[in-house]
């Protein structure tokens, strides 16, 4: 039985692919991009999110966790010890005040199909599901058996990859995935190791052989200033030689510090969001390539 | 004459008339303020300007009459209705404000014509039988309304005539004084017309302005064909919105399209396109509009309207044609008379030439608190009901008593309703309405009083998802898991979750709630409805009036009124906060997404009952973006409709919005934020990402 590390499933996801679709997010992922606004998603490993803001002090926590990682402290406030947490996710269910967000349940595909095809009805014949993360290759075998067992059921299913992951992982998904929703974030590799820590040498690679090997795919740009911004023009002119269905730029947004804060994590972001002019430019560049640009 | 003289005048003259029958009293009443209100022509305006005294009959003899038959007439059922209100158990009161004249008949005979229709009526009657004095004071009520409608439209000519550069506006008034309507602006001006008489004058409201695509498009078309100017069409549209845009109250004027024809085709034109086009650049929010949709509606129709309300349009309702028409055949209408259904005021869909009346706001909470309270009302602590059991060893011991306490207040409401309702005539006779009814005509008898096609009265219940959502908590936290004991929780909510605050938590957040497609409150809701049509539909209304009871779940402004006399819920609602609307979730209880919110409203069968069933859903604009989300709009809709739903409004959260889920986070912890491949909850981003948002939707408005 195929498993995963789920850390969320967000029903009514209108950008994630055609029609209306539900959004399974797998734990894991072998990049760092310096914008990634799911820092959830990075490690594979179960984490804890604390929102401090929204801690009402009533305990209830510190009676659920097992291993004292929260606790209140001699002025009766709550504190979380993150270094002592085992990250089991008991004490999510009991917070009263919403104020801890448990990521990374492990959970098998039968577990996971029933929630999936709770919203089939509105699936109709253009929605579906969309697997996303982090990386949700991580988790190929998984992938794979859910992709057939939802079409089993009519529901086709969407892969939002990064593409750095090995093409065995990929290739075996072809016939039972409708659209790959692939993430092109720079041409040259210097520029692509700073923006997210890793080679796009197999990226590169793995979308010129899904393309050979027929699949549709649609591919995002995320569009940082500073950090890919002079990419686009080459990436275009990648993409114009690709039978990719089209592009979509995805302008970086500076709002996820709370996550990071929330899940311990440090954050150096890039500095400012695109403006609507840096964007329509990028949009009219993929356009003069003959790219068509959702 | 200014207004405050001719409501002085209008008192001292009824006192003059008062032994003349009142259909005659009132008719001569309005012809005297038709003869004298101020009016005013102004070449800038094309339709002109009427000082409608702000419902001078309303405020006078109505008043008078209202109060002789509620305070002096049936004083016992005035105080079981003035108690039933201030308690917040059921607000009624008689409705004047629910009906649709036959729009056909207004524009096929003109006013002359239907007074000489109602004259032609009144022979025929009297040839078979002579004449009770009643029937002779109805048709006399119509024949002098009718004849001061047109002195009226004379009054108008003249002085339109008399108005530099208002000419074609005294000639379609010249026209339309004697004949029926033959041009578009003609029969806009007789629209115009009798709803103001009607609802601001005459006292009763029109609760709405037409199928407007399928009435007016044969005039549209002619009009065309006669050489008119698109541009002048549009025009004289946007003239005709605008009088109701400054019109300006909160209930607003409706209008709707589409529908279905004999064929199954859809009554969508080419003027359905261009009213929604003028409509959307005025930018304008009254009129408000209902669209009929269903399969066969051009899609392109239903994305122009979707479109207008992401961008902000919330006066724009969707109601699913199939499902008015199958809950009408349910109660015997023919499937030919349920297509031309006209939809009303918020989303209620008579038929044609029929009255179905209901000012009746049930609270469904109340019944629990007698349960829980041995019978007594659970703010003031009064004994206002039936006794209870002494105790309830399981939850469906609960359940049943909560049935029976509700049982007992229907049947309370309905004497009480059932016995003012015979006298809705008297007390505000109907000569403009009943003269467009034939039904009315050929039995001489007003559309209030037993005349119309049929006669119905209708039970708005309110609140169904804190009574799902409380009877989950209490089957939970009493009886499953024994968390407390039913004393105990009575004990918590009496004192307002005072020094309990960690139980109001609880219950709060206890997921189990409406809403998110979960199959216990679920279950309730549906349960609920399905014993509410069993006990409620078919039962005789009025005898005087002759028809039967429905229901319905919609409850306006009652939500604030009702809730602050309600008692803090096991739902983990405080006392006097404001409660569920329509068949809606609780305000930020819809924690699984718009989707798991409609799975949970479609398990109510809302064909079961000929009343508004409809579900709110707020839609934050990142999910409306782009070709994408407005297709989003559009399978949610149609899934909601194929799934059985009636009525669907959206909202799209603008800033105000947001800056309201900053100061009250706890209503709006169902809130997302949803772009590519991201998702986080409103709630969990910080102050300054918030504003962020705020301004995103400020800059998308």
């Amino acid at each position: 039985m195929n498993k995963a590390t789920v850390f969320s499933i967000k029903r009514f996801a209108v950008h994630d692919g055609d029609g209306i679709r539900t959004t399974l997010f797998l734990k894991g992922c072998p990049l760092r991009c310096r914008w990634c606004h799911n820092p959830e998603g990075l490690s594979s490993k179960p984490a804890l999110a604390y929102f401090p803001d929204k801690c009402i002090n009533c305990g209830a926590c510190v009676q659920a966790c097992p291993a004292a990682a929260h606790q209140i402290d001699k002025d009766g406030r709550h504190v979380y010890l993150r270094e002592k947490c085992v990250a089991c996710g008991k004490c999510e269910a009991v917070c009263l005040g919403n104020a801890l967000t448990f990521y990374g349940r492990i959970m098998t595909v039968d577990e996971v199909l029933p929630l999936l095809l709770e919203d089939k009805d509105f699936y109709g014949d253009t929605g579906g599901v969309t697997l996303s993360g982090g990386e949700c290759l991580v988790f190929p075998d998984f992938c794979l058996e859910l992709a057939k067992r939802l079409l089993d059921f009519g529901v086709k299913t969407n892969i939002d990859t990064s593409g750095a992951v090995p093409y065995g992982a990929i290739k075996p998904l072809l016939p039972y995935v409708d659209t790959f929703l692939y993430d092109i974030k720079a041409i040259d590799n210097d520029v692509h190791i700073h923006c997210t820590g890793a080679s796009n040498r197999q990226i590169l690679e793995n979308i010129k052989r899904l393309c050979d090997d027929g699949a549709r795919v649609e591919v995002r740009v995320p569009y940082v200033p500073d950090f890919n911004d002079n990419q686009i023009e080459k990436i275009a002119d990648f993409l114009s030689a690709l039978p990719i269905t089209a592009v979509r730029v995805l302008p970086y947004h500076n709002l996820s510090g709370s996550k990071y804060a929330a899940l311990g994590m440090a954050i150096k972001p890039p500095e400012r969001p695109p403006t609507h002019e840096e964007i329509e430019a990028a949009k009219d560049t993929f356009k003069s390539y003959g790219i068509k640009v959702l | 004459m200014d207004g405050e003289q001719i409501i002085k005048n209008i008192l001292a003259l009824d006192e003059k008339n008062r032994n003349l029958p009142h259909p005659v009293r009132k008719a001569l009443a309005f012809a005297y303020v038709l003869e004298n209100t101020r009016i005013s022509c102004d070449c800038r305006d094309r339709f002109p300007a009427i000082n409608m005294v702000d419902r001078p009959l309303n405020k006078t003899i109505i008043t008078k009459w209202h109060k002789e038959v509620f305070e002096g007439t049936i004083p016992e059922v005035e105080k079981t209705r003035r108690f039933l209100e201030d308690t917040g158990i059921a607000t009624c009161w008689p409705d004047y404000d629910h009906s649709v004249p036959i729009w056909e008949r207004v524009f096929s005979l003109g006013f002359r014509g239907l007074l000489e229709d109602s004259e032609r009526a009144r022979v025929r009657l009297a040839e078979k039988n002579k004449l009770t004095a009643e029937q002779a004071a109805f048709f006399d009520g119509i024949k002098i309304t009718y004849g001061a409608i047109t002195a009226f439209l004379g009054r108008l000519a003249e002085l339109a005539s008399k108005t530099a550069g208002s000419e074609r506006l005294a000639a379609a008034l010249c026209h339309l004084r004697d004949h029926p309507p033959e041009t578009f602006y003609q029969a806009l001006l007789a629209n115009y017309i009798y709803f103001m008489l009607s609802e601001h004058i005459e006292g009763l409201q029109v609760r709405s302005l037409s199928n407007f695509d399928r009435i007016f498009y044969p005039f549209y078309r002619s009009d065309l064909d006669n050489g008119v100017s698109e541009g002048e069409i549009r025009a004289d549209l946007a003239y005709y919105f605008l009088q109701f845009t400054a019109i300006g109250n909160y209930w607003n004027q409706p209008v709707f399209f589409g529908g279905t024809k004999a064929d199954g085709t859809s009554e969508i034109n080419e003027l359905s396109f261009l009213a929604l086009d003028v409509y959307n650049k005025m930018g304008i929010y009254n009129p408000k509009i209902q669209i009929k949709v269903g399969e066969n509606t051009p899609k392109e129709f239903v994305m122009k309207a979707l479109d207008m309300i992401r961008r902000g349009n919330n006066s724009i309702v969707l109601v699913s044609d199939e499902c008015m028409q199958r809950a009408l055949m349910n109660i015997g209408v023919t499937r030919e008379q349920a297509k031309l259904c006209n939809v009303t005021g918020c989303y209620e869909y008579p038929i044609q030439g029929s009255i179905c009346y209901g000012m009746n706001y049930v609270n469904l909470i109340k019944p629990l608190e007698f349960a829980l309270h041995r019978g007594c009302d659970g703010i003031t602590g009064e004994f206002v009901s039936i006794k209870t059991p002494d105790c309830y060893p399981t939850f469906d011991d609960l359940y049943r008593e909560y049935k029976r306490q509700l049982c007992f207040i229907i049947d309370r409401v309905m004497e009480t309703v059932n016995a003012f309702e015979d006298y809705l005539a008297i007390v505000n006779p109907q000569s403009m309405l009943s003269a467009t009814y034939p039904s009315c005509l050929e039995a001489g008898k007003d559309a209030l009083a037993g005349g119309a096609v049929r006669n119905d009265s209708i039970m708005l219940f309110g609140y169904l998802a804190n009574l799902a959502d409380s009877m989950a908590a209490i089957r939970h936290f009493v009886y499953d898991t024994k968390s407390i004991t039913l004393n105990k929780l009575v004990e918590i909510l009496d004192s307002n979750f005072e020094g309990n605050e960690i139980w109001q938590r609880n219950l709060y957040q206890y997921p189990e709630k409406y809403g998110n497609n979960k199959p216990f409150p679920d279950e309730i809701a549906a349960d609920i409805v399905k014993f509410l049509t069993s006990y409620v539909c078919g039962r005789p209304n009025s005898k005087v009036r002759g028809g039967t009871w429905n229901c319905s779940f919609h409850v306006a402004r009652q939500s604030y009124d009702q809730g602050r006399l309600t008692m803090a819920t096991p739902d983990g609602r405080r006392r006097g906060e404001e409660l569920s609307k329509n068949i809606s979730p609780s305000m930020g209880q819809a924690r699984n997404g718009v989707t798991a919110a409609i799975l949970s409203a479609t398990k109510i069968d809302a064909g079961s009952f000929t009343g508004d069933a409809c579900l709110d859903v707020a839609l934050l604009p990142s999910a409306t973006t782009g070709d994408d989300g407005l297709e989003a709009m559009y399978a949610l809709l149609m899934t909601y409709f194929r799934k059985g739903g009636h009525a669907m409004h959206i909202n799209v959260f603008d800033a105000n919005m947001l800056r309201e889920a900053q100061k009250r986070p706890e209503k709006y912890q169902d809130l997302q934020i949803r772009v590519c491949g991201w998702n986080v909850l409103f709630n969990n981003i910080s102050r300054e990402e918030q504003d962020a948002f705020i301004k995103q939707a400020e800059a998308l408005a």
